[in-house]
């Protein structure tokens, strides 16, 4: 059943982010679902699930994107990984203190992108930071907050991550 | 915030840890042959999500369309739609007219030249836009199983769109000709004068590397040189629109605007052969049969 859950959220990820988020970005900038995803199921189904959910939306999400492979495993199953860590590590997790530690691992993320590009200077690369990492860092931590936050109204988030 | 009692298994935790260790060193020792595998595997993993995807893709656009037809401007939509296709068309022809009258100026001395074919392209639908931010591209819904190969051009009646870059079984990925990580040899059509075209942060693209004796003006047009890459010698890249040449360097660059609307495109064709190049019967369409409203 949670198998199939997943399959589902994987296959899913991919319309929601490539064709029905282009329409909600802002100032054309959409947040990293995948990213968001795979923070939740860490928090929520420990390190090993949060792990394996990451990768594979990792591997999925960079077949319909030009980036690198790599990139999107490490980062989409670092943060399953980190989630499911700071979830058995920290008992009471809000939206706000969820928010900012997507915020800070999509910031991490971003960086690691725009280093790994190719022929890009200084400039280049500070104008990525500014007008690409940092926003969507942003607008991650309020998509990450958000759902937490309407999850935590319709179930008991601590009681479910404990069990 | 307080510490939880722990109540994961600790061989489940070490396994993760374990695994990630493992995936970074395979990435790390064999990086092109971890990548090569995962992209072989993902051909089939393709058809699978392109499920979904093209059903929400397809819902998608026909939610534009009827908000299009019936409750913004339900005739004048559709007959912009028509004038707009067929003005692509027209300015797309009036292109390759030119091109062809610049190159029987300087080819008629060479008139036993081989008589070329035209290029057979696959046509194709926009599903979906890049799944990160970092890189401008478009998802087409075909892929491998339609012919579509890595480093393909793209291009719509008007002009040249970008480059395939990945593929799956039922899809494909084709980086713009306004991002940044994207090259296209090109040609100024007035000078003949020939340099690299690289899209650029502001999305639009630049002509780099022109010889600093060129005498290019703003307005000028650039096209496809034909020289490097899949795209035929004359698809029209964009129009300059500023000059760049400073005191000292050994090049000039100049600003173009590319022809294509690359924001707003739906429909595109793939070159799967190049002019002169040998063609399967039926497994594609010519330019001038598919281009024509």
């Amino acid at each position: 059943m949670k198998f199939l859950l997943y399959l589902i959220l994987v296959l899913l990820l991919v319309p929601l982010q490539t064709t029905l988020l282009p329409h909600l970005s802002v100032w054309n900038i959409k947040p990293d679902l995948g990213l968001v995803a795979a923070a939740l199921v860490g928090l929520f189904a420990a390190e090993l699930e949060g792990l394996l959910v990451g990768l594979a939306i990792g591997w999925v999400l960079s077949l319909f994107s030009a980036g690198e492979l790599w990139l999107s495993l490490l980062t989409n199953g670092g943060v399953g990984l980190l989630a499911g860590f700071l979830g058995r590590q920290v008992s009471q997790v809000t939206a706000i203190s969820l928010g900012a530690g997507l915020l800070l691992v999509s910031l991490a993320s971003g960086l690691l992108a725009a280093m790994s590009f190719k022929g890009f200077d200084g400039s280049q690369m500070w104008w990525m930071v500014q007008s690409i990492v940092f926003p969507q860092a942003c607008f991650d931590g309020v998509m990450g907050a958000g759902f937490y936050w309407l999850l935590s109204r319709r179930f008991d988030l601590n009681r479910l991550r404990t069990e | 915030m307080w510490m939880a009692h722990s109540s994961s298994p600790y061989g489940a935790r070490r396994v993760a840890l374990v695994c990630f260790a493992l995936l970074l060193v395979a990435l790390f020792l064999f990086p092109g042959q971890i990548q090569g595998l995962l992209q072989y595997l993902g051909g089939p993993v393709g058809y699978a999500v392109s499920i979904p995807l093209e059903a929400i893709a397809s819902i998608d656009a026909g939610i534009a369309n009827r908000w299009g037809r019936y409750v913004v401007l339900q005739g004048v939509q559709e007959e912009n739609q028509q004038l707009r296709k067929e003005n692509e068309w027209l300015r797309g022809q009036h292109s390759q007219l030119r091109e062809s009258a610049v190159a029987t100026e300087r080819l008629t001395a060479l008139l036993h030249f081989k008589e070329q074919a035209l290029p057979t392209m696959i046509a194709a639908q926009v599903i979906g836009r890049d799944a990160t931010n970092r890189y401008r591209a478009i998802i087409l819904n075909k892929g491998e199983s339609d012919g579509i190969k890595p480093d393909m051009g793209v291009v719509t009646p008007a002009g040249v769109v970008g480059r395939v870059v990945k593929t799956t079984g039922a899809s494909s990925v084709v980086l713009l000709v306004t991002d940044p990580n994207n090259a296209i040899a090109g040609l100024i059509q007035r000078t003949r004068d020939e340099g690299i075209v690289q899209g650029t942060q502001q999305g639009l693209a630049q002509l780099k590397y022109i010889p600093l004796l060129s005498t290019l003006r703003d307005g000028d047009r650039v096209v496809t040189s034909g020289l490097i890459g899949d795209f035929p010698r004359g698809l029209v890249i964009g129009t300059i629109t500023s000059i760049d040449k400073q005191e000292g360097a050994l090049f000039q660059s100049a600003e173009l605007i590319p022809e294509v609307d690359v924001g707003r495109v739906e429909e595109v064709l793939v070159i799967q052969t190049s002019y002169g190049q040998s063609t399967k019967a039926g497994a594609g369409v010519d330019l001038i049969e598919k281009s024509a409203p």
